[in-house]
């Protein structure tokens, strides 16, 4: 199964050749820290390093412009509410609707947050493969129940989904048509909903079978296939300064949204 | 309902992460004092899997249409493999569509996966004094309703007060009142769907009723 944030992992820069654990450690570690700042002066940092980052690897502007169709929806209704409904000082007024200070910097730290962290999380998902990241993730401690039942979950995911769609078809061929809420459509959708598990219910049997005769829960569990290079040890230890460097960076400036203004 | 990065401080959504942790280890504990833990594996994967799809199912709710939920149903059918399934679920709808986020992970993980856990336990319930259809009618209905209507609770209320911004009493209640208003709907859909589910499982395939 390919997926779009699987799209450009066969690319070539720095950050898709860095070792996955590593590169996990280091951007998740980055996230945390963007989430712990407050000043507005970090928050130009922050933008600094994320397009910094993003242009080391390579991903086209593309990839990032298709990934953001959903998200922008809550920046909007943030940037849309936050300047209107809090704080105090009025800084503009149009008629009953004032704009306030306070609303107004919270609402440009919430956007630079989201917006830099969903492009770091991008970077991470987008230069390695999504199974790779799992098997890091076991690599790094995930238990192994956990990682058998992602690894299995993803694999049957597209399949699960074309039943679905399949059901669906059959359904409107019959018919069916939910344009309103009526105690028949629920009765409807709640069976395609229990068609759907009682279909993957029965499917997980022949699997746990087959699974079976192949040696699973019997054999070793599988070696990582992971082989660091002190340049990965490197790139880490620079993205952990970085990250630190944004934590004593905000607290030393105030640790506060409005400290600029004071 | 999943919150997004950037909103909350660093000290709640590692709180978020520190209690997911916890309850991950809690239900791997619990999955691994079966007989033969690895062998439910599959069986919850497909159905984790199942649910994910199943989430994708529109309700339609004029003007618009609702997507279902279903972490009460999971609860109830998967058992102490909800909240690993909510968890894998979560990270993939992170990753394929952008919902959530890589630090809400753990926040999120918590509004899904607690309630998930609760309705596991009622669903339970049913099977005191003898089951019948309408048991487990009733019983799908108060695990989805009530799983849904705790996780919106603990939606609204971490979202409302870790909000960088100082929002005043008044606008504060009318949006929490706005925003459990506009689910109050959801939660019976929810119940209901859950209701319906059940008691035809039990009609085609009792089994998985039985919990993985």
């Amino acid at each position: 199964m390919r997926l779009l944030i699987d799209e450009y992992t066969g690319l070539e820069s720095p950050l898709h050749r860095w070792d996955p654990r590593y590169k996990l450690v280091g951007l998740v570690t980055l996230v945390f820290a963007f989430s712990f700042v407050r000043d507005l002066r970090m928050l130009l940092a922050m933008a600094a390093v994320t397009i910094t980052v993003y242009a080391v690897s390579r991903l086209p502007a593309t990839f990032v412009a298709k990934r953001f169709r959903y998200p922008s929806f809550f920046l909007v209704a943030i940037l849309l509410t936050l300047p209107f409904l809090s704080g105090e000082s009025v800084i503009a007024t149009w008629g009953p609707v004032a704009v306030h200070q306070e609303g107004l910097l919270a609402a440009i730290l919430i956007a630079t947050r989201f917006t830099c962290i969903l492009i770091i999380g991008m970077v991470l998902l987008g230069t390695t493969p999504l199974l790779t990241n799992i098997k890091a993730m076991r690599s790094l401690g995930l238990p192994d129940i956990m990682a058998d039942m992602a690894l299995l979950s993803f694999r049957y995911l597209q399949e699960i989904g074309r039943d679905l769609r399949n059901m669906q078809t059959a359904m409107r061929l019959r018919g069916f048509r939910a344009r309103r809420l009526s105690r028949r459509g629920l009765k409807v959708l709640a069976w395609l909903g229990g068609s759907l598990l009682v279909y993957s219910y029965e499917r997980s049997e022949s699997i746990y079978r087959a699974m079976i005769l192949r040696g699973y829960g019997h054999a070793p569990p599988p070696k990582h296939e992971f082989q660091a290079s002190s340049r990965d040890t490197l790139i880490l230890v620079a993205v952990i300064l970085v990250t630190v460097g944004f934590i004593i960076g905000d607290i030393a400036l105030g640790h506060n949204t409005a400290a600029l203004l004071q | 309902m999943h919150i997004p990065d950037g909103i909350l401080p660093l000290s709640v959504t590692g709180a978020g992460y520190g209690a997911t942790a916890f309850t991950t280890w809690f239900s791997i504990r619990k999955i691994r004092q079966k007989e033969d833990p690895r062998r439910d594996v599959p069986k919850a994967s497909l159905l984790t899997a199942a649910f994910f799809v199943a989430s994708w199912i529109h309700i339609p709710m004029p003007p618009t249409s609702v997507h279902l939920v279903l972490n009460g149903l999971l609860g109830a059918l998967l058992g102490y493999y909800a909240f690993p399934a909510i968890l894998i679920g979560l990270f993939f709808q992170a990753v394929m569509f952008g919902h959530g986020g890589l630090t809400t992970l753990g926040v999120n993980a918590m509004i899904m996966g607690l309630p998930a856990i609760v309705a596991h336990y009622i669903f339970r319930l049913r099977k005191r004094g003898g089951e019948s259809q309408r048991k487990t009618g009733v019983f799908g209905f108060l695990s989805g309703a009530l799983a849904m209507g705790i996780s919106v609770a603990m939606f609204v209320v971490i979202l409302l007060t870790n909000l960088p911004a100082e929002i005043n009493v008044i606008s504060e209640r009318a949006a929490i009142y706005a925003l459990a208003i506009a689910h109050v709907p959801l939660i019976f859909i929810e119940g209901a769907i859950a209701a319906l589910i059940t008691v035809f499982l039990r009609r085609v395939r009792p089994g998985i009723l039985d919990g993985v």
